[in-house]
């Protein structure tokens, strides 16, 4: 079998045997795979932006927050239906990405985590004091209409999500596009000395993370029905979208999907010995032993190990 | 014979420091011209200026007679002026192969999404600047120095730009590879390639130049043939030491 009839034979197997899931699992692993499907979508979207172009967002829950409140307030607060307000959600999420975009034409590196730091917590500032009366202030809003009744159907949507936005990314990564946000992560100089506008790429890059963003933040919401600004802005929930992205290999799109699994899996079964925080010093050390070993995270091993096992055989 | 490139009167200051300091002169379509002088004379910086990296304090650029101060690099690019540099500046983790599609990649993301590599291009590219084509997937980070240089030169080729600004290129190149890269630039020519040439490697450069200018602080020194411009007294005072 030929190397690229293998992936395809792979994956293949790894989205049936995602589909077939609620035949084989109970009902509350399958509600933590289904955190583990938006986990991986936040991640993809984190790798899209600050994977590829290395413009590292340490704000990201400021897009997912902006898709899931604006959603929320539409179908909650002016009865407006949700086919509608997914789209305007994912709509104003990119506006949004276009503001965190701003500081990026001027500031790279540490700077510009900081800046969007800054956007996360002034988004959560802003939603708890700017009209409680739309936003549900700081205990956030309940009874928000659900799209889905029950962890299987609830599972069923947010694995066709994960699967197609993922898919989509590492479609659009494999094209010359995706070869030239590398770029842009390498040496934005040389981008723009091979003739190349870096802004025009850096905005592509920003719009598509605020779409994923945006369309995991708003779906979410009308799974969970309700939204609480204190999770959403928690910075344990920032480290979890980054832990995951990196672990599973930053910048390779299908690395932190890998990523979500792991970490979301690894901390319900460490819930019975930690319950309380402490697990993600845990998840913290592990995340640090595989970038030590494999910078480029779990994607990179696993490539590894299977080739070795085809060569292995032949 | 039209001008390529016009510079008038550029000045640029950093703080108090002149870098350059009312400098003018002409490049003209199909001519090679040299720019010469000691370290720190502001030859770089007059290239960051032509290609908009830097903005300048004051003067005109003129590309084929328009005014390109207000373009940004990109810009610049697709009018037709390209540039190599000083330090080679690759795309460490992409092969020898992705950083020359870097250059040839269109400036339009529609375009990169939907459009197909060409390969053959690629190759082309490639083998114009002496790479084997077995070499092609090999990492930019596993390059020598001699090779990073070629690497620039074909990545700035596939831009597609026919005025080329060429920084150092022979700097950490074998004299096997300098003569190869001088016999491109040649056979460039042929083609109808402009190029001001920045190189510390007189032998080096002299058969490849139609002209020269000298600068020192940024000024003009001296300006006509490669034997002129040697045997002129501030020349040889500023550049080969000699009093």
């Amino acid at each position: 079998m030929e190397l690229r009839q293998r992936h395809l034979a792979f994956w293949a197997i790894f989205i049936v045997g995602l589909y077939l899931m609620p035949e084989l699992v109970s009902k509350g692993t399958l509600r933590t795979m289904i955190f583990a499907c938006y986990l991986a979508i936040f991640a993809v979207s984190w790798d899209l932006l600050s994977g590829r172009t290395g413009y590292i967002s340490f704000g990201h829950p400021f897009l997912i927050g902006i898709g899931a409140y604006t959603t929320a307030i539409l179908t909650k607060r002016f009865d407006v239906a949700v086919e509608i307000s997914i789209p305007i959600a994912v709509l104003v999420t990119m506006i949004g990405g276009l503001v965190v975009l701003l500081p990026a034409l001027r500031i790279k590196g540490s700077y510009f985590a900081l800046v969007t730091l800054a956007f996360m917590e002034l988004m959560y500032q802003l939603v708890q004091v700017i009209r409680p009366d739309l936003t549900g202030g700081t205990r956030g809003m309940s009874g928000i209409e659900t799209l889905t009744r029950g962890a299987v159907n609830g599972y069923y949507l947010a694995v066709t999500l994960m699967v197609i936005l993922t898919f989509a990314a590492w479609l659009l990564m494999r094209t010359r596009l995706g070869t030239a946000l590398w770029a842009v992560g390498m040496n934005e100089e040389s981008v723009r000395g091979s003739g190349l506008s870096s802004t025009k790429l850096k905005m592509f890059a920003f719009l598509a993370s605020a779409f994923t963003a945006g369309i995991g933040g708003a779906f979410y919401v009308h799974y969970l029905g309700s939204i609480a600004p204190r999770a959403l802005f928690d910075i344990n929930f920032l480290f979890t979208i980054l832990v995951a992205a990196l672990i599973g290999g930053a910048g390779s799109i299908i690395g932190p999907v890998f990523g979500a699994f792991f970490l979301v899996f690894l901390l319900e079964w460490l819930r019975p010995w930690l319950p309380g925080a402490e697990r993600y010093f845990i998840y913290g050390g592990i995340a640090l032993l595989v970038y030590m070993y494999q910078p480029k995270g779990m994607v990179a091993i696993l490539e590894s190990l299977y080739s070795r096992f085809w060569r292995a055989r032949s | 014979m039209t001008a390529a490139i016009e510079v008038r009167n550029l000045v640029k200051r950093f703080g108090g420091l002149v870098a350059t300091n009312n400098l003018s002169f002409d490049l003209d379509e199909g001519e090679s011209l040299g720019l010469i002088g000691p370290n720190g004379a502001g030859k770089t910086t007059v290239f960051a200026q032509i290609m908009g990296e830097l903005a300048q304090t004051s003067g005109t650029i003129r590309f084929k007679g328009q005014e390109i101060s207000g373009l940004s690099t990109s810009e610049r690019i697709s009018r037709g002026i390209s540039r190599t540099y000083q330090v080679p500046r690759p795309f460490t983790e992409l092969t020898v192969r992705e950083n020359i599609r870097v250059g040839l990649m269109p400036n339009n993301i529609r375009q990169l999404v939907f459009g197909a590599t060409d390969r053959v291009q690629e190759e082309r590219f490639a083998e114009s600047v002496g790479f084997n084509l077995r070499n092609l997937d090999r990492s930019a980070a596993e390059l020598s120095m001699g090779d990073l240089r070629k690497l620039e030169f074909a990545r700035t080729l596939a831009t597609g730009a026919k005025t080329l600004l060429l920084d150092e290129i022979f700097a950490g190149l074998t004299t096997g590879e300098i003569a190869m890269i001088a016999d491109l630039i040649k056979q460039l020519r042929r083609q109808g390639f402009t190029f001001l040439i920045v190189s510390h490697d007189l032998p080096a450069i002299t058969p490849l130049v139609d002209r020269v200018i000298a600068i020192e602080l940024g000024a003009l020194l001296a300006e006509g043939t490669m034997s002129e411009v040697l045997a002129n007294e501030d020349v040889r005072a500023s550049y080969l030491g000699e009093s």
